[in-house]
């Protein structure tokens, strides 16, 4: 597994920041004014606090606890109860490799080469929890692998599949330019209910 | 059965709250109480009567044997002072974890944020702590904060002066400067009864000098207060506390939490702490 959807781009804009996770890492992921997408430990080493709960001040994340600033690169870069301190170097936030491609943020929680799974010029529609694995998921359409699962539908449509636990997934899903969003999203709705085994 | 955690007394209910007999957990374990005829008691899972103290305007008790009597606030009998029964709140953490950040300051202008701390007033100025082997606490003196409305019966920025004390591994007592009355101590609790080791009943309590606010103004402000703190206290990870250095990272504001955590440890008190996997 190396790179995972997390987000489309739109539901995290410059200055936002939300959690996420993939399989058992906790994850916050912000968006910079500058446009940067980062993917962090949801973890504040301070007193442990979900940074996801934070907020972005000028280029960095802020804690909401205790209000330490973490730079893009995760290393902290102010501690208010010590506004004259210098914080040291070693406090510093586990960062993952996070980018943007298609409308879709990206992430690998290991060091890696390979590309970004080619979404084939098709557009973001919308993210989408579910209640199954993504093992489950992949297995319902006959694809090998979660990463990216292809739909026979009139909209052309591609699953970019965010594994969370043993029993839920987040779909993320593009369609073809041309396919109207809202009729995709009504699709994907009566699909979750038939695959949850919920009466649509 | 161990005897450095159960050997504690333990808040398990507010007396004036309780109207008929009812099942709470105490360390992960069933027990029953009630109020007849003015007199509480407890009963463990078998039936078997626990030892109770009424005192604070709560009922307490314990597992165990405990080797001392449950601690005393002298302050809070001076006359004068009003005793305010907050009530409850559950929050899904380790108590250890709603003990220490109540011992925190340097949270309150981004948790508390324009009532007990206002940015760009975030400084922690160096205070004293140490732990009094005489009596076995924890201490706190000199600790110096800016708030923008202290209390309830605050009017505009004062710098407000703390003390902190951890008399029993879930309880703590805060003094601070009363605006009314220069030169006395209000007195703040924050009593918790572990419910488990990642769920907790938290029971504030408080003998303030305060004429003109109505009770139930009081307890509103302290609630509001506390829903704040459980937005945070639900979100930190671990739930449990870790008692060894080096999961996280304490600058010179949080030495109160770091001779709490080295305090617990001491005394051997694990129950809702995370130690190092062995
Ligand atoms: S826990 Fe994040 S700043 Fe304290
Ligand atoms: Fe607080």
């Amino acid at each position: 597994m190396d790179w995972v959807a997390v987000a489309l781009t739109e539901d995290v804009p410059a200055g936002v920041v939300i959690p996420s996770r993939i399989e058992d890492t906790d994850l916050a992921i912000w968006c910079a004014p500058s446009g940067r997408y980062h993917a962090w430990s949801d973890r504040c080493p301070h007193r442990g606090m979900r940074l996801s709960h934070g907020f972005v001040r000028g280029e960095t994340l802020a804690c909401i606890y205790h209000g330490w600033q973490y730079r893009e690169n995760g290393s902290c870069d102010y501690i208010p109860a010590h506004p004259k301190l210098t914080p040291p170097s070693t406090i510093c936030v586990p960062t993952y490799a996070c980018t943007e491609a298609d409308g879709v943020v990206w992430v690998s929680l290991h060091q890696t080469d390979s590309a970004m799974p080619d979404m084939g010029g098709r557009q973001p529609v919308r993210s989408m929890p579910i209640n199954l694995s993504a093992s489950d998921l992949a297995a319902h359409f006959g694809a090998e692998d979660f990463t990216t699962i292809a739909v026979v539908s009139d909209h052309d449509v591609l699953f970019a599949v965010q594994p969370c636990t043993d029993s839920a997934c987040v779909i993320h899903a593009l369609a073809s330019p041309d396919a109207d969003r809202s009729s995709v999203s009504r699709w994907l709705e009566d699909l979750r209910a038939t695959l949850e085994g919920v009466p649509a | 059965m161990n005897a450095a955690i159960d050997n504690h007394w333990y808040p398990v209910a507010m007396i004036s709250g309780i109207d008929a007999p009812r099942e709470t957990l105490l360390l992960g374990k069933k027990i029953t109480l009630g109020c007849e005829e003015g007199t509480c008691w407890v009963k463990d899972a078998s039936g078997n009567a626990l030892p109770t103290v009424e005192r604070f305007g709560h009922l307490w008790t314990s597992p165990g044997q405990p080797n001392r009597d449950l601690f005393t606030i002298p302050e809070a009998d001076s006359p004068g002072r009003r005793l305010v029964d907050v009530g409850s709140v559950k929050v899904k953490c380790s108590p250890l974890r709603a003990v220490e950040n109540f011992l925190d300051i340097a949270h309150f202008p981004f948790v508390h944020t324009d009532i007990l701390g206002a940015e760009p007033h975030t400084e922690v100025d160096r205070y004293d702590v140490k732990i009094r082997e005489e009596v076995d606490e924890v201490w706190a003196t000199k600790v110096k904060f800016f708030q923008p409305q202290a209390a309830k019966s605050a009017e505009g920025g004062i710098t407000t002066e703390y003390m902190y004390r951890v008399p029993a591994p879930t309880c703590s007592v805060l003094y601070k400067t009363c605006p009314p009355r220069p030169g006395e101590w209000d007195v703040i609790t924050l009593f918790v009864q572990p419910l488990t080791d990642e769920w907790c009943e938290v029971w504030p309590w408080m003998a303030l000098y305060d004429d003109d606010s109505t009770m139930s103004e009081m307890v509103s402000f302290q609630q509001l207060i506390f829903m704040q703190d459980r937005s945070i206290l639900e979100n930190q990870l671990p739930r449990k506390l870790p008692l060894d250095p080096g999961m996280e990272v304490p600058t010179q504001a949080d030495m109160t939490s770091v001779a709490y955590r080295r305090w617990l440890k001491k005394i051997g008190y694990t129950y809702g702490a995370q130690l190092v996997a062995a």
